[in-house]
């Protein structure tokens, strides 16, 4: 059988293992939801001030919300195989339309932040093994142990502080200027997002950074004492040339696989990140429904994150036996 | 030659800097705070707090409301309450369109007080119950018959509490679910241009406002920002100019007062009239015997909580009535009946008479924010001061409203009511027998049921000599005083932060519910 061949049929064969998977999240999802006392109608009629029992009976009844448990999942499973997420009736709107409008900032924010963590993880991470027990070793480790340990929203409030209302630099918050209203696809445009984005990316990264940074810094000192580098020393090869060529593209592959799985988790969104600086993301609009009990949208982005993190596992292992030759897919 | 030219260039910059500032002053973008974001703008369905921030600039009532609390016109020029008080008559405006072209009419007022206020809309039923059909004689005459008199109905007209909405986009259509509930149409001085989810609402002045050289300003922004520091951040940086319902907290606001570019004020809430209280279980004990809730009221320090948690904003609750209703004369200072400073021996006679000492209870927090926890961990204390034990429980919204209001799971529940322009507006669904109602939300979920209070009641709502009526709130304030279903703790007084050069914002009684349409920046 050709390697082509092998490789779709191993594709196939992951999504057929993949269905049940996320039929099982949808299921669990759906009652572990359900467990939470009151509902959507309870959240609406709150806000509202009062409301009368019939009317919430009526909405109720328009929610879909008197029916059983397993005839509202039936009912929800049906639609999910019809590719129909279902209505927010919060929103008063489609489910999809919702997600797919939050996709683009989270998506803005996730790649920006994986590559700055990934290649500053990288180098930092390479600093620090090629300088082992310096001064330099020291301060990188230490550095990425105070960033790993410093909560998230709390390093977002210092740079707004710092650099937002202290330097003037960059925003406070949200996506663009609301006064502006520039074209989407205008220079200006382009330039303001970009402005915004840059505390919420930073601040995000620090945490993934101090992660691959440590690994990369591993991976390094393990592969440093394989074999190969003996015979490779043994050859009459530089340091430098071992250092850059040998030992530093071994070590990477840890790290690609390590961002291939983040890649993944942070499709959802990070909640911290995106309330610190209002930024429009999925990891908020999942957390107010959660509080609104608008349970269609919450499953629905609960679902898609499961297909992604499942569709990105799939793609990661590929890329894994591309990088390496000797790992076999099959 | 070379001098002229310069000269003539600078005069030219000159100019234009000038026609810039003279255009500044008219015009530019508002930024105000809107949080949470709203779950639609259906202002004529909901009163939730961040749709009445967005839709009064939208839509408009029949009147609005002056600083002092008066009426003013709005789109009812004038208005005639008949000898009897059983009709009243309102002129409408002429000339004022919806802004989608159509024309503004009496049968739009029809629509909306018979059809939608009435029905649907959360307070709507009370405010207007009284009425019991609307002519229209002509195009710009709406006659209100009432089967009683009902003199709080006019103080319940303005744009936030009762919205005109259009009928001819609202006929037909299932009400709760319209299109217009997210794109509303309205007469007011701004339309509505985009709703971008997760980011901010867009109004643009409108240019065929009926209010000639109305509105000031271009735009109105409202923009949602989850993180309260961030919101104080923006505010702080000029980000945002405008931020009210403790959308700063008061933390917060206590610091940025003292910078020259942001003022702080209490004012433009005096419609709204927010009370923060206790309410018990009456119906079971230890709180069924009136002098363990009195015990209650009286062990707490109610100017402690205020000065130590609200940094000072707020007065000691004097009875059932909000002191806001001395304008109107119902607050009776005489049925004063509220212990101002705490007496502990005193509340532990009580407790001792009643046979209810050393007892255990939990007390329920509303989940509105951080303040309520702190003030229920103040209150555990001071409860444990006369040997009540407290357990302190803070959930989320849903399981809260839930546990309170439909399950009746809980002893004693710190809460705030909106007590709004008039007691039958905003008092009476806390007491009346008739508000004992499973299910529904911020009524009387004490169900203390009193006949002679509820006799007094009805009298209250349909007596329209003022005299009279200041009279039986008075009865009213004494009972409530001897019983305690609910325990008052105190007025309070809510933030509006906003920068210093935005100017009449205020104009108006609902002062953040307003219309906006006079506000400006001088800079």
């Amino acid at each position: 059988m050709s390697r082509t061949a092998r490789r779709l049929r191993y594709v196939l064969k992951r999504l057929l293992q993949a269905l049940p998977i996320v039929l099982a999240i949808v299921v669990v999802n759906f009652f572990l939801l359900h467990m939470a006392e009151g509902d959507a109608v309870d959240v609406l009629a709150g806000e509202a001030g009062s409301a009368t029992p019939e009317y919430m009976a009526e909405l109720r009844a328009k929610f879909g919300l008197d029916q059983p448990l397993p005839v509202q999942l039936l009912v929800y499973l049906k639609n999910v195989f019809s590719f129909d997420l279902g209505y927010s009736f919060r929103h008063e709107m489609p489910v999809l339309d919702l997600v797919l409008d939050r996709f683009v900032p989270t998506l803005l924010l996730m790649v920006s932040t994986i590559l700055l963590a990934v290649g500053f993880g990288i180098v930092l991470g390479l600093l620090a093994a090629t300088g082992l027990n310096t001064w330099r070793d020291t301060l990188i480790s230490i550095f990425a142990l105070v960033t790993y340990a410093t909560p998230l929203f709390w390093v977002g409030l210092m740079f707004i502080v710092i650099f937002a209302l202290n330097l003037g630099w960059f925003p406070t918050s949200g996506m663009k200027n609301v006064a502006a209203f520039n074209d989407t696809w205008s220079w200006a445009n382009i330039k303001d997002v970009a402005h915004h984005l840059v505390l919420p990316t930073v601040t995000l990264s620090l945490f993934y950074l101090a992660l691959y940074t440590r690994l990369m810094r591993a991976s390094m000192l393990e592969q440093a004492g394989m074999d190969y580098v003996t015979t490779a020393r043994a050859k009459g090869l530089t340091e430098n040339r071992i250092m850059f060529v040998h030992v530093l593209r071994n070590a990477l592959l840890p790290v690609v696989t390590m961002a291939g799985v983040q890649v993944g988790a942070l499709i959802g969104g990070s909640v911290i990140v995106e309330s610190v600086f209002a930024w429009p993301g999925l990891g908020m609009l999942a957390f107010e429904a959660l509080f609104a009990r608008d349970l269609n949208l919450l499953l629905g982005i609960f679902l898609l994150s499961a297909l992604l993190v499942v569709a990105v596992n799939l793609v990661v292992d590929i890329i894994y036996s591309s990088l390496d030759p000797r790992i076999e897919v099959g | 030659m070379k001098i002229t030219k310069w000269i003539s260039g600078a005069l030219t910059a000159v100019t234009m800097v000038a026609a810039a500032t003279a255009a500044r002053a008219e015009g530019g973008t508002l930024v105000m705070l809107v949080q949470p974001e709203p779950p639609s703008l259906a202002s004529y369905l909901s009163t939730s707090g961040p749709i009445g921030l967005m839709a009064p600039k939208i839509y408009e009532g029949l009147l609005d409301y002056d600083k002092d609390l008066q009426a003013v016109p709005s789109l009812a020029k004038s208005y005639k309450v008949s000898a009897d008080g059983k009709t009243v008559t309102f002129n409408l405006q002429k000339g004022v369109k919806w802004h989608d072209g159509e024309p503004f009419t009496s049968a739009d007022v029809q629509f909306t007080v018979m059809e939608v206020l009435s029905k649907i809309h959360p307070r709507g039923p009370n405010s207007f119950r009284e009425v019991e059909s609307i002519d229209t004689p002509d195009e710009h005459t709406a006659i209100f018959n009432l089967k009683n008199p009902a003199p709080y109905m006019l103080r319940a007209l303005s744009g936030y509490e009762s919205p005109m909405a259009p009928k001819h986009l609202l006929e037909g259509e299932d009400y709760r679910s319209a299109p217009l509930g997210n794109k509303p149409v309205g007469t007011g001085p701004f339309k509505f241009v985009e709703w971008k989810k997760g980011q901010y609402i867009r109004l643009d002045k409108n240019e065929d406002y009926w209010k000639e050289g109305l509105p000031k300003l271009d735009r109105i922004v409202g923009r949602f920002i989850p993180d309260a520091s961030t919101r104080t951040a923006a505010m702080e940086n000029g980000e945002v100019h405008y931020g009210a319902y403790g959308a700063i907290p008061n933390i917060d606001a206590v610091r940025l007062r003292e910078m020259d570019s942001i003022g702080v004020t209490t004012d433009g809430y005096g419609m709204i009239n927010p009370m923060a209280l206790i309410e018990f279980d009456t119906t079971e004990p230890p709180f069924d015997d009136p002098k363990v809730r009195k015990a209650v009221s009286m062990a707490l320090d109610r100017q402690f909580l205020i000065d130590n948690i609200w940094f000072g904003y707020g007065q000691p609750a004097t009875s059932a009535l909000s002191s806001n209703f001395g304008a109107t004369g119902l607050h009776d200072a005489e049925a004063a009946n509220y212990p101002s400073g705490p007496n502990v021996d005193e509340a532990k006679k009580l407790l001792k008479e009643a046979g209810a000492e050393d007892i255990s209870i939990t007390l329920d927090l509303i989940p509105y924010g951080e303040d309520w926890r702190r003030a229920g961990e103040y209150m555990k204390q001071a409860l444990g001061d006369i040997g009540i034990k407290a357990d302190l429980r803070y959930e989320d919204v849903p399981t809260w409203l839930k546990r309170i209001y439909a399950d009746y799971d809980f002893d004693m529940n710190v809460n705030y009511f909106y007590q709004l322009p008039d007691p039958v507006l905003g008092v009476h669904r806390h007491y009346g027998t008739d508000q004992i109602r499973q299910g529904t939300h911020f009524v009387n979920s004490s169900r203390y049921s009193n006949p002679d209070l509820d006799a007094l009641l009805v009298k209250g709502a349909q007596e329209p000599d003022a005299e009279k009526r200041a009279a039986i709130y008075s009865d009213v304030q004494k009972i409530l005083g001897d019983d305690k279903p609910v325990a008052n703790l105190f007025e309070m007084n809510f933030l509006t932060v906003y920068d210093s050069s935005l100017k009449d914002h205020d104009t108006s009684a609902l002062g953040a519910y307003g219309s906006f349409s006079e506000a400006y920046f001088d800079k």
